[in-house]
């Protein structure tokens, strides 16, 4: 090894960052190069030196100062306006759509569809209803009616759909007709093979965004179940909706999946293993800390998993998982 | 130890507008975001300044945090990037920082408000302590901002050299290029001190 590698080295190798193979080739060039044996004591002392300016805890005034000004400004903010709220929320659901252009196409297809049958009810509707109309106007006084044919529309469609909102009311100049122009949400089916594009858009986005944390579930068990026999994985999205599952979905059964559907990607692929890594310092439930122990396997060129495994041997509130951790700390040599 | 399942929660309400669940955020990361800021801008009213412009700009662009990386992630980097533009700016002012202002203009000893209970501990010592923070600190404010953000990542806050490159919109390896660079530079700023 030359000097300025190994000097380069000592100062990852200073911070934990430097791989296990790494470190021991450095330790041998260090027992051989006094120069560089200087260097690493120079490196230590800084470190020693840099501490002499310490990282302060902000005062309780400070912080409530900072929190009471923040909290004026958010006051001072105009409130978001409905269709800001919306165009918010169609943004977020567009972006999240991105990586998505078949579950995009086929939801635009839907929306089509949707809307060319909502406009053909609504045509119907308005013949039915003029037709009412002219008959109810022969038969009794016109201030009698109470838009029959409105709430028709409603309760008789054929599809079972919801009303997903109101585009706008028009009461009629001197009648008492009102006219409501309003969207429906057609419920659709689709069937196909795990290996259709559609269907997989369609089980990512299930298990992201349903309410039922049944359906994330069997979203997330597909999913998972296509990662561990390695098909299209990565390639398709699914890996990645898997670790947001893994970060953030309230169900502990359902993260439990995700984990299990990540364990083959765990050594090949660094966003996996910070994920794991992330599942094994900060979630809540211990199965999941101890599934990702089990799962994870130091990796050469990473230290990270080692200083988590020690960061959780050290400090995990649960004993069993302190211990688990210590078990394959002691058994990182002889893997590696 | 957090539990990321309400936080997803928390986040997707204030997303949808919710002021409370945006409030339980804030307190979630406000300390973090000011222990960082204060270290590096030395000023509690940069500190302020900054607190209050990372999580307004939080509130206003919440909409697009999409979960692909942790929300710790995401404040970090608004607030890594606002200390970067003030550190930049305080480069042309070159502002003494032997002491730090704080809101009300006031000067304060950074050095000395920390607690010494040392039994050892005198006057003589005190002194040396303060005027040692001082050479740090000068030594410190001699790196570039990019470098001093980097130092600051990850000696004082110990950060992966990975989370810091996520953070700082770069890889890996240039960080801890830039880190190099940082201790190497430090050393010779502090070489009179050994």
């Amino acid at each position: 090894m030359i000097c300025k590698i190994a000097h380069e080295r000592i100062v990852t190798a200073a911070y934990g960052e430097l791989a296990d193979e790494q470190a021991h080739e450095l330790e041998r060039h260090l027992t051989g190069c006094p120069e560089c044996a200087g260097e690493r004591e120079l490196l230590l002392a800084l470190k020693v030196l840099a501490d002499a300016y310490p990282v302060l805890e902000p005062e309780a005034n400070l912080v409530a100062r900072s929190r009471l000004k923040l909290e004026e400004a958010l006051d001072a903010l105009p409130p978001l306006r409905w269709y800001e709220r919306m165009s918010r929320r169609m943004m977020n659901n567009f972006a999240g759509l991105r990586a998505a252009p078949v579950a995009a196409c086929l939801l635009l297809a839907v929306g089509a569809g949707a809307g060319g049958l909502g406009g053909y009810k609504y045509a119907q509707g308005r013949a039915e209803h003029r037709a009412a109309a002219a008959q109810s106007t022969a038969a009794q006084p016109p201030s009698t009616t109470t838009s029959p044919s409105a709430s028709t529309a409603v309760s008789t469609a054929e599809a079972p759909a919801e009303i997903a909102n109101i585009l706008s009311i028009v009461r009629q100049p001197n009648s008492h007709r009102v006219e409501v122009r309003y969207n429906q949400m057609v419920p659709r089916q689709i069937e196909g093979s795990l290996d259709d594009p559609a269907i997989r858009q369609l089980l990512m986005l299930a298990s992201q965004n349903s309410a039922s944390t049944g359906v994330r579930d069997d979203s997330v068990g597909l999913l998972a179940a296509e990662c561990r026999s390695r098909h299209s994985c990565r390639e398709g999205g699914i890996q990645d909706a898997l670790m947001v599952v893994l970060r953030y979905d309230r169900n502990v059964g359902v993260r439990q999946k995700a984990l299990e559907g990540l364990e083959p990607y765990v050594a090949e692929d660094v966003q996996v293993r910070d994920a794991v890594l992330d599942a094994l310092m900060n979630d809540a439930d211990p199965r999941i800390r101890t599934a990702a122990i089990n799962i994870l396997e130091p990796v050469e060129g990473d230290t990270s998993v080692r200083q988590v495994l020690h960061s959780v041997a050290n400090t995990d509130r649960n004993p069993y998982i302190r211990t688990v951790s210590r078990q394959v700390l002691d058994r990182v040599p002889e893997i590696q | 130890m957090q539990d990321r399942a309400p936080e997803m929660e928390l986040i997707r309400q204030a997303q949808g507008g919710s002021r409370a669940a945006f409030d339980a955020l804030v307190r979630q990361y406000e300390q973090q975001v000011l222990r960082l800021a204060l270290h590096l801008t030395g000023s509690e009213h940069d500190a302020e300044d900054i607190y209050q412009e990372a999580f307004l700009k939080a509130y206003r662009y919440l909409g697009n945090f999409r979960f692909e990386c942790s929300f710790y992630t995401w404040i970090y980097r608004i607030v890594t990037n606002l200390c970067l533009d003030q550190m930049r700016r305080r480069k042309t002012r070159r502002e003494d920082r032997s002491v730090i202002l704080d809101h009300s203009g006031d000067e304060i000893d950074l050095m000395a408000s920390v607690s010494d209970d040392r039994s050892f501990s005198n006057p003589a010592k005190e002194l040396d302590r303060k005027l040692l923070g001082e050479r740090i600190q000068g030594a410190l404010d001699k790196l570039t901002p990019r470098e001093r953000m980097v130092f600051e990542l990850k000696h004082y806050q110990g950060l992966r050299l990975r989370t810091i490159g996520e953070m700082l919109n770069t890889t890996e390896e240039t960080a801890k290029n830039t880190l190099f660079r940082a201790t190497k530079k430090l050393r010779t700023n502090l070489a009179e001190l050994r």
